[in-house]
């Protein structure tokens, strides 16, 4: 019950923080980014590299996040920034850049799978439950992204900034907000999360090419039943995460693989606003 | 639905030769194209045919995908679990209870009724009111992944992972196999050209340019994307039937959401809405893939997603629209201006009353509301309305912004807009229904903004009004377009006749609401709302709508509610004016006593002011 509990918990944080980048994307530019899904396989590919250059684990949760970021500013700059008035076509666009993405791996990594160390290792006890050291740490990771990002959207002048064009791009240029800029940054951002949450994730599984997809199609339930509010996104990780959690322990694990998509598909049709406020 | 009027035979006749003249090009270019199909096996290796083989089916998927979204915008990812339906189908029948005519017949037929299930299951999800078009992709994109995930789950009955294979087929020649397929995509591509290019096809790209207007011309759009989508699925599940008997092996690959991207890839690469663009990239593309995949597989993929991506950023319309471009381009050198012709024009047929079907007066008051209210949260917007409407009665509706005059409007054409209270029109009660239903019974709603279909014709605008009564034609483009006198005279008073050609969107401001309260009253529809049809008309085009809407409610008998600021111009109009203020009727009263009253001289100006209405 215990284990499990920490389970529900801790899945949800995985995919808070998966989710994240996606959903900040889609607040501020109303695109989804199909390529966040190679983006955090470019994390787990620089956490493997990390490891293979003897670095310690925790640092190569930076390098992720750099490389995350610097690609997010190549992707904005050539291709997202072009597609500003036609956002259906930046999906398909980031889509394409997805696959590209994803071969460039292949032909530098192979289409083998690859394994790395993790930061922490070993079992704490938890009301006589041996549970698992670094999924804890990864609910305190999660927590730290989702109050970050807050902070930084309402204690900053950027953030400020962010907030107005999240609400009405049209007026916010209107009272001298470089909106561009907002985009600019937010998408660097948000790849960078996209990244560091590769990074997180790869102890927890095996790093392929592919293994971006599903995360990706989660992520994208994930935003689109939490509109564009990091408490929803927290209320419907717990929620479809822990739904995710009972159906794989208690029927089957392909269908717990499915739970996230469905239940939100069909939670999208009772209730189009999803989690987030009318 | 509508019989011709007999006075009509020789226009009707002269429109069907226009029919034939149409049909006679594409016919020439399917037999060429089977020509070709027929000659390539005898000009190809075996290896080219067995894979071209492959790559025409895969055409025809494609050419599902470009019909849902190119023409009606539907972008859908879910293709491919249509064409494992009918894929897996086969193979699961010939697996478990062998092969036989029996079993092949009965395998196609369960292929096809589960694409259908699925189908009207995506359907219902993907396709109601005020559904984002978001939303409707997401739908597309889980249901490959869910049936991927089934088809996994399936242990030995689906083959799992590696799928089924060996299972005895119909026995037909390589040579066989590419003539089927290729006849299959020649058939379909003709048949889906005369579909698009007929007047019910203009229908679905009038769905994709604006959605909320076809459906207060009475157009009930999400039956019609769910009969599309289930057509298109149809033949999804006939290809993937016909795939999995000639290859003898399907792979739970066939029904994933990468395969239903790769379609999507295809009709962009092509280019939307040009039908050959997405079938003959398809083609190119798979072919390619099969011969280079063997030698540079990451490679080829590479390169096939950076296209991808350049061609989306730079040449948003595909490829096939710009080489168009180019060619055309190039050769117009030669043939010098373009002809003008006269022979495509539109015909107006003008309804004698008599005809006009569009809905019966009824029992009762045209218009009839009754304690209506509408509130968001806390706030109301309207309350407590109370009102009687007539046949032949003009009712303007006056009061300052905000004092919930277009909310009254939607609320009588849109049955799920109020609150509570009840609304009936010509006698029958609206109920919670959607906006098609209200225009089935008689409201036709004109928007404060004008609300067009702007890439369409003039006259192709009229047809998409006129298509709920005059069912369109799913196989010709009928030159004739039949109005009730009201939209006629409108039609020609305004000099909208002599712009039939123009597309809507480069009209001015004046005509493009003319455009749209010609085609609201083509509706037939008893009770006409406008909502401030003259804001921003000059002083002539105000006077022109001005006597139109006298001799709607004069000489055909209709009742119009009228959305209006300019109390001159209501004093001049109206039978009627209701005065509306914070979401309640203040007055109701002839003419002279309410724009005499000094009650609505003081909510005009404000309180406290003693100037008059402007």
């Amino acid at each position: 019950m215990v284990a499990q509990l920490l389970d529900v918990v801790s899945t949800a944080a995985i995919l808070y923080a998966v989710a994240a980048g996606l959903l900040l994307v889609f607040g501020v530019m109303k695109i989804i980014n199909f390529a966040h899904g190679a983006l955090l396989t470019v994390g787990s590919y620089a956490a493997v590299v990390a490891g293979q250059y003897g670095l310690n684990p925790w640092l190569a949760l930076p390098v992720a996040a750099a490389v995350g970021a610097l690609l997010g500013i190549v992707i904005e700059y050539f291709v997202v920034r072009p597609l500003y008035a036609r956002p259906l076509d930046a999906i398909l666009a980031t889509w394409g850049l997805g696959i590209v993405i994803g071969q460039l791996l292949t032909i530098s990594f192979g289409r083998g799978v690859h394994f790395s160390e993790p930061p922490l290792r070993g079992v704490v006890d938890i009301l006589a439950v041996d549970y698992s050291r670094y999924r804890l740490a990864l609910i305190g990771v999660a927590v730290v992204i989702g109050v970050g990002i807050s902070a930084l959207l309402s204690r900053t002048r950027l953030g400020l900034d962010t907030r107005a064009v999240i609400m009405n791009e049209d007026l916010a240029r209107g009272i001298g907000i470089n909106s561009g800029r907002v985009r600019f940054i937010t998408f660097a951002v948000g790849s960078s999360l996209a990244a560091a949450a590769g990074m997180l994730i790869t102890p927890l599984s095996s790093v392929d090419p592919n293994m971006g997809t599903p995360w990706l199609v989660n992520a994208f339930m994930l935003v689109l039943v939490s509109g564009s509010s990091l408490v929803s996104l927290a209320i419907a990780c717990v929620v479809l995460g822990g739904a995710q959690v009972l159906v794989s322990s208690y029927v089957s694990p392909i269908l717990g693989g499915l739970t996230i998509a469905v239940l939100a598909a069909i939670i999208l049709r009772v209730r189009p606003q999803g989690f987030a406020h009318a | 639905m509508l019989e011709p009027p007999g006075s009509e035979a020789m226009l009707s006749g002269s429109a069907l030769q226009q029919t034939r003249g149409r049909l006679l090009p594409v016919l020439a270019v399917l037999l060429t194209c089977l020509a070709v199909v027929g000659i390539a096996p005898y000009l190809l290796d075996t290896y080219s045919v067995n894979v071209l083989t492959r790559s025409l089916l895969y055409a025809c998927v494609a050419l599902t995908v470009d019909m849902l979204w190119g023409y009606m915008g539907i972008l859908t990812f879910g293709q491919s679990a249509f064409f494992a339906a009918g894929a897996y189908s086969a193979g699961l029948f010939f697996t478990h209870s062998g092969f036989g005519p029996g079993t092949a017949l009965a395998a196609l037929a369960m292929g096809i009724l589960a694409a259908i299930a699925m189908a009207v299951i995506v359907g219902w999800l993907a396709f109601w009111h005020g559904v984002s078009e978001l939303y409707a992709s997401v739908i597309t994109l889980v249901l490959p992944i869910v049936c991927t995930q089934l088809l996994y789950s399936g242990g030995a009955f689906t083959g799992s992972s590696s799928g089924l294979s060996g299972f005895e087929s119909i026995d037909l020649s390589v040579e066989a196999w590419f003539w089927t397929a290729g006849t299959l995509l020649a058939t379909l591509t003709a048949a889906a050209w005369v579909f698009v290019s007929s007047d019910a096809g203009q229908v679905l790209v009038a769905i994709r340019e604006n959605e909320q207007r076809c459906q207060y011309l009475g157009l009930d759009t999400p039956r019609l994307k769910i009969l599309l989508f289930v057509a298109c699925a149809v033949v999804c599940a006939i290809t993937g039937y016909v795939f999995a008997c000639y290859s003898m092996v399907v792979s739970p690959e066939l029904a994933g959401f990468v395969f239903g991207t790769e379609l999507v890839i295809y009709t962009v690469l092509g280019g939307r809405a040009t039908l050959i663009g997405p079938v003959l990239a398809t083609i190119a593309v798979d072919y390619e893939s099969a011969q280079l995949s063997g030698d540079y597989p990451f490679v080829w993929k590479l390169i096939l997603g950076s296209v991808f991506v350049v061609v989306i950023v730079a040449f948003p319309r595909g490829l096939l629209p710009f080489v168009g471009d180019l060619l055309r381009r190039a050769t117009a050198a030669w043939r010098g201006s373009p002809r003008a012709s006269t022979a495509d024009l539109p015909i107006i047929d003008v309804l004698d009353p008599a005809e006009a079907i569009g809905t019966s007066a009824g029992s009762g008051a045209a218009l009839r509301l009754e304690g209506v209210a509408k509130h968001f949260g806390s706030l109301k917007v309207l309350d407590g309305i109370t009102l009687t409407a007539g046949a032949g009665e003009l009712v303007s509706l006056v009061g300052p912004n905000g004092a919930g005059k277009t909310t009254l409007m939607r609320c009588i054409a849109d049955g799920l807009e109020r609150s509570s209270g009840r609304i009936e029109v010509n006698g029958h009660d609206i109920g919670r229904s959607p906006p098609e239903f209200c225009v089935r019974l008689g409201v036709g709603r004109k928007f404060q903004t004008a609300n067009v279909f702007n890439t369409l014709t003039v006259a192709e605008c009229l047809r998409i009004a006129r298509a709920r009564l005059d069912r369109p034609s799913v196989f010709s483009r009928s030159r004739l377009i039949r109005l009730p006198p009201a939209a006629y005279r409108t039609l020609v008073a305004t000099g909208l006749d002599q712009k039939l050609d123009s597309p809507a969107g480069i009209l001015s401001h004046g005509l493009k609401q003319a455009l749209e309260l010609t085609m609201v009253l083509a509706l037939e529809a008893r009770v006409i709302l406008l909502d401030e049809p003259t804001a921003g008309l000059t002083k002539e085009e105000r006077a022109v709508i001005g006597s139109i809407l006298k001799d709607l409610v004069k000489v055909d008998g209709l009742c119009v509610l009228l959305v209006e600021h300019d109390l001159d111009f209501v004093r001049q109009i109206s039978s009627r004016v209701v005065v509306l203020h914070q979401g309640k009727i203040l007055l109701d009263g002839s003419v002279d006593e309410v724009v005499e009253s000094h009650l609505v001289k003081s909510i005009y100006s404000g309180a406290g002011h003693q100037a008059g209405p402007t």
